[in-house]
């Protein structure tokens, strides 16, 4: 045990009726990381957060939080939780519903009541306190979420799928919310299957694909070990896109072709180089050359890519 | 312990802040004062007089006689209009002045009435039955006049014979003669059963849309992951029973009020004193409050119970609607039992009644409002309860932990019961 770790997940494994929705399951997240918990949709991450939260309980493994195996809702006061599925009292006041779930996690009535102002200035809301909670828009009740998921100042938070859902305004609230706290200290894990997001704000991640993890580590770490060369190239349109792929083929592993732009993985001791030259001499009109670090998408996609289709098919079993 | 706290407060505080709850608050006193008052003043109220005319044909003196009785009544005027013949033109003639509203109805009485027995009222208020039990009476009692007087009966002696008769019915109880007539007695033990019936229903049910409402907004999720689900489900089942026991005491409060000053609530109705007077209220002991609110307790902790049981399995409201039914049978049954014991207070059916748990929160404060109950008996019935409520409650929380994080299809009886068992 090392007790730098917040959360060690053990070999946890989790079978529901029809199938195993998480198989031995090991992961550890150290104090202060921001740890992106990436995988298709019914990969299993919904199912691993519940278990390490508590809500459901592993077949198999155990569950570290905190150094000890007492669990989530043990630790309830230490942690923030915003599920996949959000959801509020639609007919309660929005400050009594903010201090409401802040006396679940042990916050008493005053210093939560203070807090939840606080809160509401800071995103903009100090006029809806006293608003009932269905009055809101969508994306005030989500705002709304995300305080009564920080209001008891978390040393953990976990935030399943945050993004999803969410106008660009909002994203960028959160994630403005989500790094300011990440300076602060706070151990943050979240679950998402958006490559970009992750890649521009986690420093540790974890891939996960039909119940099984494929990858964890450092995200520098990651890509330094998923390797290659790779180039990322943009073209002025789509014709001088395909003739240069033509002219790339042989030196080129893999390509995401995007049409006017790919990310390609050079073959082994292929020099980028000369892919250049290639393309100069044949005349194709470039807006980018680029020798890149692979995109954690295009890791995903390497690792995950053959899974996905079938993990999508369970979809909804995840719960 | 602080976190059961915050849940009860939460229940408390948002529902008696609701309109349901003002409104029911409100309208529970109203709907006492109406079943207060309007007794009264309908046997105050004078009424119109009912214009009505006698048709004899050849009915001799009966006549005159029923139409004494029916104008000493109040509420009748009578004319008497002899015929030789009871045509299709006279009838006609009488229906339009029946239609044209200048005469109530018409009543014919013949030569074979006094002995066939056979006579014939046509009117616009015969949905009346106070007006029809008085023309009833006033025909009957002319016709067994007249029978006895073609007997050589003197007419004194008859008219003796008539001389009203009063039965009062009064309840023995341990106490004594308690001078509460049998109709109060009735009234009130029918009044305790039925709302015991309905606050544990309403409560239960309350119970019941707050779990679908923590399931339906995904809430629960947040929830349980501060709370374990059984503290969750203590909190709401003690919640809204406090709800329950406020308002069932601002009730008590308004009636108990109503009581004390029900002359000077009547006198703003005009009701006159002796109208006050002629409707005897039951007395309600100390012991029978006690007992009520006992019951109450243990009928809600168990109904409520299954109503957690039964949002838990459930995903919206429209489905609970449907998966409440067994569990409400179980409760209308509870409600029937209790008219029966009300009718035989000692009966098997009572006292089985008032021992199966399921039963005896509505069935024993019934029987013990409406007769004297044994002491030992109460205590048994007590005893089973504290005994099966507890168990009840604990395997309910077992199946509302699962089922307030399963979503989809329902689960089924035998799911639900291995739900219990599995830890």
């Amino acid at each position: 045990m090392r007790s730098d770790l917040v959360v060690e997940l053990d070999h946890i494994t989790k079978r529901f009726a029809g199938h195993v929705a998480v198989t031995a399951l090991s992961l550890a997240v150290p104090k202060g990381a921001v740890y992106g918990l990436l995988g298709p949709n019914g990969a299993g991450k919904t199912t691993s957060i519940r278990m390490l939260m508590n809500i459901t309980i592993p077949d198999e493994g155990t569950v570290r939080l905190f150094g000890d195996e007492l669990g989530g809702r043990h630790h309830s006061a230490r942690i923030g939780y915003l599920p996949e599925e959000r959801g509020l009292y639609k007919k309660m006041r929005v400050r009594d519903m903010l201090i409401f779930l802040a006396e679940t996690k042990g916050v008493p009535r005053v210093r939560a009541s203070a807090k939840a102002l606080e809160w509401l200035g800071r995103l903009g809301l100090e006029a809806w306190g006293h608003r009932k909670v269905e009055e809101l828009s969508k994306g005030m009740q989500q705002k709304v979420q995300f305080i009564g998921t920080m209001l008891h100042e978390p040393e953990l938070l976990i935030l399943d799928e945050p993004f999803s859902g969410l106008d660009p305004i909002n994203q960028q609230t959160l994630k403005e919310i989500i790094v300011q706290l990440s300076r602060a200290g706070t151990t943050i894990i979240f679950s998402t299957h958006q490559m970009d997001v992750a890649e521009k704000i986690c420093d540790h991640v974890c891939i996960i694909a039909r119940g099984a993890k494929v990858l964890d580590g450092a995200l520098t770490e990651v890509k330094r070990r998923h390797g290659g060369t790779n180039v990322a190239v943009s073209f002025e349109d789509v014709a001088q896109g395909a003739a240069a792929m033509r002219q790339a083929s042989d030196l080129v592993l893999k390509a995401d072709d995007s049409g006017v732009s790919a990310e390609l993985t050079l073959k082994e001791g292929a020099d980028p180089q000369t892919l250049l030259e290639r393309l100069l001499r044949a005349g194709v009109r470039l807006r980018r050359f680029e020798r890149i670090e692979p995109s954690l998408q295009r890791i995903f996609l390497d690792l995950a890519g053959p899974d996905a289709a079938h993990a999508e098919r369970r979809e909804g079993a995840d719960a | 312990m602080h976190k059961v706290w915050a849940v009860v407060r939460r229940e408390f505080v948002e529902r008696v802040r609701s309109k349901w709850f003002i409104i029911s608050t409100v309208l529970g006193p109203l709907f006492m004062i109406a079943m207060g008052v309007l007794p009264s003043l309908l046997i105050s109220k004078s009424g119109r007089v009912n214009a009505i005319a006698i048709v004899s044909e050849g009915a001799g003196e009966l006549p005159e006689r029923v139409q004494q009785l029916l104008e000493r009544s109040g509420r009748f005027r009578a004319r008497v209009l002899p015929a030789e013949e009871v045509d299709s033109a006279l009838v006609d003639s009488l229906t339009r002045e029946v239609r044209g509203e200048r005469l109530e109805g018409f009543l014919v009485l013949s030569g074979s009435t006094v002995e066939a027995g056979h006579a014939e009222y046509r009117g616009r208020n015969v949905s009346s039955i106070v007006d029809m039990e008085i023309l009833e009476r006033a025909v009957r009692t002319s016709v067994v006049v007249e029978r006895l007087r073609r007997h050589g009966i003197d007419p004194t002696v008859v008219q003796e014979a008539q001389g009203r008769i009063d039965l009062a019915t009064l309840r023995i109880s341990k106490r004594g003669t308690t001078g509460e007539s049998g109709e109060a007695t009735f009234i009130l033990g029918y009044a305790v059963g039925l709302l015991l019936y309905m606050v544990i229903m309403l409560y239960g049910i309350n119970v019941m849309r707050s779990v679908v409402e923590e399931k339906q907004t995904r809430i629960i999720e947040v929830l349980v992951s501060s709370l374990k689900p059984f503290q969750l489900m203590l909190g709401k089942v003690i919640g809204v029973g406090s709800v329950g026991l406020f308002q069932v005491s601002i009730w008590a409060a308004v009636a108990y009020a109503m009581f004390h000053w029900r002359a000077q609530i009547l006198g703003l109705f005009r009701v006159p004193a002796e109208a006050v007077n002629a409707v005897k209220l039951p007395a309600i002991g100390g012991e029978l409050l006690v007992l009520v609110l006992v019951y109450f307790l243990f009928g809600y902790l168990l109904y409520s119970s299954l109503f957690a049981v039964v949002g838990a399995s459930v995903n919206t409201d429209t489905e609970a609607q449907q998966a409440q039914q067994p569990v409400m049978m179980l409760l209308i049954m509870a409600l029937f039992l209790s008219i029966a014991a009300l009718a035989d207070p000692g009966g098997q059916m009572a006292r089985i009644g008032s021992l199966v748990p399921l039963s005896s929160p509505v069935v024993m404060p019934v029987r013990v409002a409406a007769s004297d109950v044994a002491a030992s008996e109460v205590g048994l019935s007590l005893l089973i309860l504290a005994v099966t409520v507890p168990v009840v409650i604990w395997m309910s929380a077992r199946v509302y932990r699962i089922g307030i994080l399963m979503y989809g299809k329902r689960p089924s009886l035998k799911e639900l019961w291995r739900w219990a068992r599995q830890s």
